[in-house]
């Protein structure tokens, strides 16, 4: 045999040794906290509220998706409607000015995302730790994936079709509300889905607009809420085993979530 | 609808449209505007000293030149800055051969159905919770290295500089590095298998009848042709390395005014110091620690910034985490 088919043979094995050897790493990882989690998860914990050492997580799971929630009726809109102004209106120098400061938005680290939360939203607003601020936060570093995938799904709208609808006399805002709208309908979920299973894992934009709470928040503002990643960040630096059962229960809970809500987004049809 | 209407219509989708522009001019003014008063005081100290200590909060302030500060506070950034260039570069020096390798080997030798698998199987990766990695780093990355990868590391590898020397309870740079390299992972891979698989498949296969073996046809032909979106792909995942907070906060060892000895020794970076050292500046009443961390804020988005856009500008700009656009999504 000869040195270069040699080299090619053993890249391809050294390739495929590394592709197993990060397989078994996500499997580990993954697996290790299924593992934990499910030795760690107690019926009781998701009935009763709690604090991180002593009780359930119901505060947490309950918080963790009305935080969610905010989030999305925050950014679904904006998105949604600057996705059909730039598809619809916007005129391309425009649309790069936008898209670079939606790529500049997703680069901002979470941490830092979370102290203009505290800053302007906590303190400047007067939100206090809230459900408003730690969703309003959240819902800033979900736009831009709204945006970006609304924005693909609107242009992918075929010309005929849009055509057909101004030949028939379709007005610029029927175009888009009977149109537009309900052909993207598909990416516009799919997107908001992908937005939900990030903002469910978030934690250091919450560490300081949301707060903990050992029970529901009673109002949008100066209300503090629980959340599952706090749970986890929290319990497992605390000495007593229980913290630690609580912090994996909770990892499990997430880890489930977050890949059913993307196992769900691969199967819409787009 | 009226002309009238549509009119109006379009003038308020063109102010939403204005959401993200205004969103990030609020977060550099408010982060700038708080940053100011540390910028008076600390000047260029604030890059040159590592020696962070928040104060003595219950002691009345003093006054140093005319500004309120707490009794003995210092504000250096330099072991925070170091911390996060050193995990982010070390995070990049592990991904990019992986990557690299991955994405040649899926697109030179696997079948499109398994290459597809594959990748998305990478992209789970993006998909795990910052905060997920932090406890699985916790709970059984550290034990391994701290009992077996550190110390024959140590033993074996002593000769390279900062390779040898006493091993921590494997919570250091080593770990943290290492949780950052799977999280840049996938937006490296997926960027790099798009890259690659766009690449010209008359060029590829004319390599491969003039008789190049495949691996010729990836190392001399692919990677040199690809060499500026290679580089740019690196530039985004230093840019999510960079910013990266709880991961990093959960297995850096969290070290304070101390230098790091070897690539064992507990670190800080940025993001992690100031999701730690936040809660305590609401202590302070003369407001100076939330004005330092706003600056340390404004300095690491800044550095981020810088990365990422570079990434950006080279493969194009609307990528979202790993999800590129077209097939993965």
């Amino acid at each position: 045999m000869s040195i270069r088919i040699l080299k090619d043979l053993s890249f391809r094995i050294i390739g495929y040794a590394i592709i197993i050897f990060i397989m078994i790493i996500l499997i580990y990882i993954v697996g290790g906290i299924v593992f934990n989690g499910v030795l760690s998860i107690r019926p009781s914990m998701l009935i009763e509220n709690g604090d991180t050492t002593s009780g359930g997580l119901l505060n947490a799971i309950v918080g963790t998706w009305m935080l969610v929630g905010t989030g999305i009726l925050f950014s679904v809109p904006l998105g949604v409607f600057a996705a059909v102004f730039i598809v619809e209106y916007g005129w391309m120098r425009y649309n790069q000015i936008i898209r670079i400061f939606t790529d500049i938005l997703t680069s901002i680290p979470s941490i830092v995302l979370g102290l203009f939360g505290y800053l302007f939203l906590v303190i400047q607003l007067g939100f206090g730790y809230s459900l408003l601020a730690g969703g309003i936060t959240l819902g800033i570093m979900m736009l831009p994936y709204i945006l970006r995938i609304t924005e693909i799904s609107l242009s992918e709208v075929p010309r005929s079709v849009r055509e057909a609808a101004i030949s028939l006399g379709a007005r610029r805002t029927d175009l888009i509300f009977r149109v537009m709208l309900p052909y993207a309908k598909n990416g516009i979920i799919t997107s908001t889905i992908l937005a939900m299973s990030i903002g469910a894992g978030e934690t250091a934009q919450l560490l300081y607009t949301a707060g903990w709470n050992n029970s529901l928040p009673v109002s949008f503002i100066k209300s503090q809420v629980a959340y599952l990643t706090y749970v986890i960040w929290a319990g497992i630096n605390q000495p007593s085993l229980y913290s630690h059962q609580l912090a994996f229960a909770s990892a499990f809970i997430l880890i489930v979530s977050v890949f059913s809500l993307i196992f769900i987004s691969k199967f819409i049809k787009r | 609808m009226p002309r009238r209407e549509e009119k109006i219509f379009k003038f308020f989708t063109f102010l939403i449209s204005l959401a993200p522009v205004v969103l990030v001019v609020l977060l550099f003014s408010f982060l700038l505007y708080y940053s100011i008063p540390s910028i008076r005081y600390n000047g260029l100290r604030f890059f040159t000293t590592y020696y962070w200590y928040p104060g003595q909060v219950y002691l009345p302030p003093v006054n140093v030149n005319g500004i309120l500060v707490p009794y003995g506070s210092s504000f250096g950034i330099l072991l925070f800055l170091f911390g996060t260039l050193i995990t982010s570069l070390l995070a990049l020096l592990i991904a990019f051969p992986i990557s690299i390798i991955i994405s040649l080997i899926v697109n030179l030798y696997i079948n499109d159905k398994l290459r597809k698998i594959i990748i998305s199987l990478i992209e789970l990766f993006a998909a795990i919770p910052s905060v997920v990695y932090g406890l699985w780093g916790i709970v059984y990355l550290e034990p391994i290295l701290s009992n077996y990868i550190e110390p024959l590391m140590s033993k074996y590898l002593g000769f390279i500089p900062f390779f040898s020397g006493p091993i921590y309870s494997g919570a250091g740079i080593l770990a943290s590095s290492l949780v950052l390299s799977l999280m840049i992972l996938p937006i490296m891979t997926s960027v790099l298998n798009g890259s690659i698989s766009n690449f010209s498949t008359p060029v590829k296969e004319g390599a491969i009848a003039l008789g190049a073996t495949r691996y010729e046809v990836g190392r001399m032909i692919i990677l040199r042709g690809l060499k500026i979106q290679i580089f740019g792909a690196s530039m985004l995942g230093l840019g999510r390395a960079l910013g990266e907070t709880m991961a990093v906060l959960m297995v850096s060892g969290s070290a304070f005014n101390i230098m790091p000895s070897n690539i064992y020794s507990p670190i800080n970076t940025m993001a992690a110091a100031l999701a730690t050292l936040l809660d305590s500046a609401f202590m302070d009443s003369t407001g100076m620690n939330l004005y330092a961390l706003s600056e340390l804020g404004l300095v690491l988005v800044l550095i981020t910034l810088i990365a990422s856009i570079i990434g950006r500008l080279i493969v194009g700009i609307g990528i979202i985490r790993g999800y590129t656009r077209g097939e993965e999504l």
